[in-house]
């Protein structure tokens, strides 16, 4: 990160709200003036981040497409005026972190955001290189986080990844999982190696972190980024032609993308969830579940009850 | 990985670009060669035509027309403008190239028995109705898929002449289709753009067809049989 002091500025918890109001796309429902951004202390520091961070997987893929780099360009315009700041990669996910790196070229906003990217590779010797290749492709000179990508090779990298993180080249270090897969695995991680953040898939639907992985995390102080909080968008492909509960306004919740994210956040072992888009539009949506209030331990007990009886 | 955990995946997994990148990359292979498409359409509508003489050297053309058509698909829509949002896809771009290569190597020395005008048919309904699915699936005249630039139509026209082929190279040239063909469907497929699906299903249908009126391993055996087509003493 170039300009730290600045970052954290704007993405600390009460005064990202200040930046926010000033932006006129925040004007009315999206945001009232005053709101301020859901945000999550990381456990190992204490640095604050916003409850709602931005994943690549697909939506960013575009290649060479200049049509379609201009207009994920936007997307992240979008995601970083409505205060996002995390933005998750990795080199499995083809040309996305080259079409990061352009748009926030385009946008200047490397001093924006929270760079997350992930090593990927089975070849144990390579983390520094992958680590250092990755950043050339965001046009960052390193990451906030990098994380080790579906557990693959996971000791030697993240051994290599604890002394990077000494000499400061990263400055947090996680793992991750996805769709439920290898969790014992996972908790032996979290119980035994000095973690800033674990990833993996948790949702109104996928709640088996529920039951171990996240209250690991939490006791062990790791923070927790959510991916596939949509269920790669197969919960919008169930559930959007039901009608909202009509508890939902109670809970803070406007739209299902709300239903969905504010279920996760809400949770107290979550850091952020991650999810995913190639529309403006989804991406207004899905900030706006960041503000406003979250469904307390009742709400949410409520909400997993309504969809499992759509 | 455990079997149980292989279980986990669904064939959507595996595809890391979205539809609206795939139908882009129709339009965008249009834009980049404009106008030079026109001549790739009409050397599309000659090939059937050529692989339906007798006489040695229009079929020559023909393989050598192919030959070209595979080496400018593999490596402009396949390598260039497919592989960076699906790295198999440059696999095959470069096997589409070494088929190509293949092709223009093989050009005087492995004839395809000539075409019937059935055959011939086929072909050409390939150059001309088969290029629509991508308008069909976008929605956009630009995205016209045409022979020798996108990979679907090129493979389903060609496949007519590797069917006519003697029997060990026939299936030798009929490996890259044939693999490119599933792979395609399965990407379609879990990408939800089941217009494309015509491309493999066209080229698996014609090959069958053709293969059912080729000649049989024992005209095969020669490779320049001079015995006739058996499909030529149809009325
Ligand atoms: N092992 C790992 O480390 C791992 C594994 C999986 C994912 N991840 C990370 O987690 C991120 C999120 O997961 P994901 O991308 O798989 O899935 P996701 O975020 O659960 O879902 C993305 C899908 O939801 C749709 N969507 C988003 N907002 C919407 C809205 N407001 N209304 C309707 N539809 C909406 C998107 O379509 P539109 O484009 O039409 O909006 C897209 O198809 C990934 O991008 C990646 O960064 C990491």
């Amino acid at each position: 990160m170039v300009r730290l002091s600045r970052r954290r500025f704007l993405i600390g918890a009460g005064l990202g709200s200040l930046a926010l109001v000033s932006s006129p796309l925040l004007a009315g429902k999206v945001a009232a003036p005053g709101d301020a951004p859901q945000a999550r202390p990381i456990p190992s520091t204490g640095e604050h981040l916003p409850a709602i961070g931005m994943g690549t997987w697909i939506t960013f893929n575009v290649g060479s497409d200049q049509r379609l780099v201009d207009q994920r360009t936007r997307v992240l315009e979008t995601f970083l005026e409505r205060g996002g700041s995390v933005i998750d990669c990795s080199p499995m996910y083809g040309s996305s972190a080259d079409v990061v790196g352009a748009a926030l070229e385009t946008l200047d906003a490397r001093d924006r955001i929270f760079a997350a990217s992930k090593i990927w590779t089975g070849d144990g010797s390579e983390t520094r290189e992958q680590a250092a290749s990755s950043a050339r492709r965001w046009g960052i000179p390193r990451f906030d986080l990098l994380q080790v990508h579906n557990l693959l090779s996971w000791q030697e990298h993240l051994a290599t990844l604890k002394d990077m993180k000494a000499r400061g080249d990263v400055r947090y270090l996680g793992i991750t999982t996805s769709h439920g897969r290898r969790h014992d695995e996972l908790a032996r991680v979290i119980e035994t190696e000095d973690l800033d953040f674990v990833q993996l898939t948790y949702n109104v639907l996928d709640r088996e972190a529920e039951k171990r992985l996240l209250p690991l995390a939490h006791e062990r102080g790791v923070a927790v980024i959510v991916n596939r909080p949509f269920q790669g968008g197969s919960l919008f492909r169930r559930f959007q032609s039901e009608p909202l509960p009509n508890w939902a306004g109670e809970a803070g919740i406007e739209t299902w993308a709300a239903f969905f994210l504010k279920f996760i956040i809400s949770h107290p072992a979550v850091t952020c969830a991650i999810p995913a888009t190639t529309r403006i539009d989804h991406m207004r949506e899905n900030m706006a579940a960041m503000y406003g209030t979250l469904p307390d331990a009742g709400q949410r007990r409520m909400m997993a009850e309504y969809v499992r009886q759509l | 990985m455990s079997g149980a955990s292989w279980l986990s995946y669904s064939l959507q997994d595996f595809v890391m670009f979205g539809p609206e990148v795939l139908l882009r990359l129709f339009i965008r292979i249009n834009e980049a060669v404009w106008p030079w498409q026109s001549l790739w359409l009409v050397a599309g509508l000659l090939l059937p035509w050529l692989a339906r003489q007798s006489a040695e050297w229009p079929r020559r053309m023909a393989m050598a027309l192919a030959g070209l058509a595979w080496i400018g698909c593999g490596y402009l829509f396949m390598v260039r403008y497919y592989g960076p949002v699906n790295t198999p896809a440059t696999w095959f771009g470069w096997a589409f190239v070494f088929q190509g290569l293949l092709l223009l190597m093989l050009r005087g020395r492995a004839l395809p028995v000539p075409l019937g005008l059935s055959l011939a048919v086929a072909g050409w309904l390939v150059i001309l109705v088969l290029p629509w699915l991508a308008v069909l699936q976008s929605g956009d005249v630009r995205a016209l898929a045409l022979f020798g630039m996108a990979p679907g139509v090129t493979v389903a026209a060609t496949v007519l002449l590797f069917a006519r082929q003697p029997l060990l190279l026939r299936w030798f040239l009929l490996l890259v289709p044939l693999a490119w063909s599933l792979f395609s469907a399965l990407t379609y497929w879990s990408l939800g753009t089941y217009w494309l699906l015509g491309f493999p299903v066209a080229a698996l249908v014609i090959l069958v067809v053709a293969l059912r009126v080729s000649p049989s391993p024992v005209q095969s055996r020669d490779l320049r049989s001079a015995r006739p087509d058996p499909e030529r003493r149809l009325p």
